[in-house]
């Protein structure tokens, strides 16, 4: 337990880091910003309490948001990515796959399972963040657009993430 | 205190969501200076529209001052209109009865009731005896005859209309200078009648008539109106329609005129009257 516990805060850690002094760098013609830190909300275990769950991915966005200094942009998306996870994963599961159990990673769910997961809960993120940024729906149809090309790409970047990750174990 | 502690624990996740991200969203709007500046423009909006509507309930209340105010303010300009048009009468009519050698005096007035739609119409002005108004005086703009003081009281005077099939004075033709007496068929009141002009003289559309100062009432050459059309159906005699100067529906400040030497003038002309 505690050892589950110290692993996850390990990837916690690599994953900011990653995404502060790595993707951060990355923005293709202001567009693309390829947000790998959603990993750690995506391999929380399957067992986590809803409230914790909250907790984790509200203390997650803050801590992005701090070394972005958007103070509340990220985690109030990260937060709503949370509270969709859980519907989203028994939305996906069928019955025979509900004795998940663990970390929600590739090899426990399977590939074509955990990119539409990915894909779904990024989306929702995305959406969200997109549109606190602007604070309005004026231009609604170019921050879809923004959406859209940072979902694929931040979906592109965790899905290999969580590939290399699996290949390690 | 029960079902609330069940609702709670029921919709706990749904509550606890609510709760955390209305905090980020606090925090977005308050520590951003863009989506603050969103959320401060909303604010200011809504608060913009509501007192807007509250200014719009409350001027109700003042228009009644307002409507005092601008009748003030009306007021004080038809006074300064008043006097500006008194300056220019003067001036014209001085130029015109230049030859009377300034004979005349002119005392301002407002209509206060007029009617052009009858055979024998009539005006009010509000000046009578306290200006010094008397009978049988002249009562003018700067763009022709109105009419001949009928009646005074203390502070009104009524006005026989040149609109009025009572009514004759003297005029001429400017252009060639003959004179023929000039009354109304009481049909349009846009339109006059100068008769009695001999049929040798040269008449053209356009020509104005102007009056004659033969009378001791009016100066002369104040013009009244152009030639519109003529006939000799009466003998030997034009009959001239023409055109009046003069809107009488739009009539507001007149003159009256007064003949300084009024008197001195009757008495040279019929000497039996103060036999």
């Amino acid at each position: 337990m505690i050892r589950d516990s110290l692993k996850y805060i390990g990837y916690f850690v690599l994953l900011i880091v990653l995404q502060v002094f790595v993707l951060n760098n990355v923005q293709y013609s202001g567009y693309i910003n390829p947000m790998i830190y959603l990993l750690f909300i995506l391999i929380l275990p399957f067992e986590i309490k809803g409230l914790f769950l909250l907790v984790v991915a509200f203390l997650t966005g803050l801590t992005v948001d701090l070394f972005m200094n958007t103070l509340g942009m990220h985690t109030s998306a990260t937060v709503v990515m949370a509270f969709t996870r859980p519907y989203v994963i028994s939305f996906l599961s069928r019955r025979t796959d509900l004795d998940f159990k663990g970390k929600v990673i590739m090899g426990v769910t399977g590939v074509q399972w955990y990119v539409k997961y990915t894909i779904i809960l990024v989306f929702v993120h995305h959406i969200f963040l997109f549109y606190f940024e602007l604070f309005s729906f004026n231009h609604f149809f170019l921050t879809l657009l923004r959406v859209l090309l940072s979902t694929f790409f931040s979906s592109i970047v965790i899905l290999t993430a969580q590939y290399f990750t699996v290949k390690k174990k | 205190m029960n079902t609330l502690l069940r609702f709670i624990q029921k919709y706990q996740f749904l509550l606890f969501f609510l709760l955390l991200e209305g905090i980020s969203i606090w925090l977005l709007a308050s520590n951003n200076y863009y989506q603050r500046s969103k959320v401060s423009s909303v604010t200011r909006a809504f608060h913009g529209f509501t007192s807007e509507k509250i200014a719009k309930g409350t001027q109700y209340f003042k228009l009644r001052q307002i409507n005092e105010q601008l009748a003030g303010e009306n007021l004080e300009l038809r006074r300064q209109l008043a006097k500006n048009s008194a300056a220019t009468l003067k001036y014209e009519f001085s130029q015109a009865s230049e030859n009377a050698d300034m004979d005349f005096e002119f005392v301002g007035a407002r209509i206060i009731n007029n009617s052009v739609n009858k055979q024998n119409n009539f005006l009010t002005i509000n000046a009578g005896k306290n200006k010094g108004i008397e009978l049988e005086m002249g009562v003018v703009t700067n763009t022709g005859v109105v009419g001949i003081v009928s009646g005074v009281s203390e502070h009104y005077a009524t006005v026989i209309s040149l609109l009025n099939v009572d009514f004759r004075i003297s005029a001429k033709l400017e252009r060639t200078g003959y004179f023929g007496s000039l009354y109304w068929d009481g049909n349009n009141y846009k339109q006059a009648i100068l008769s009695e002009i001999p049929q040798h003289v040269s008449i053209m559309k356009g020509d104005t008539i102007v009056t004659s100062g033969f009378s001791s009432i009016f100066p002369s050459d104040i013009p009244l109106g152009t030639v519109e059309s003529f006939d000799k159906k009466a003998g030997n005699f034009y009959t001239i329609r023409f055109n009046l100067i003069n809107d009488f529906k739009q009539l507001d400040y007149v003159w009256i005129v007064t003949n300084l030497h009024k008197d001195e003038r009757e008495t040279l002309e019929n000497p039996s009257v103060n036999d």
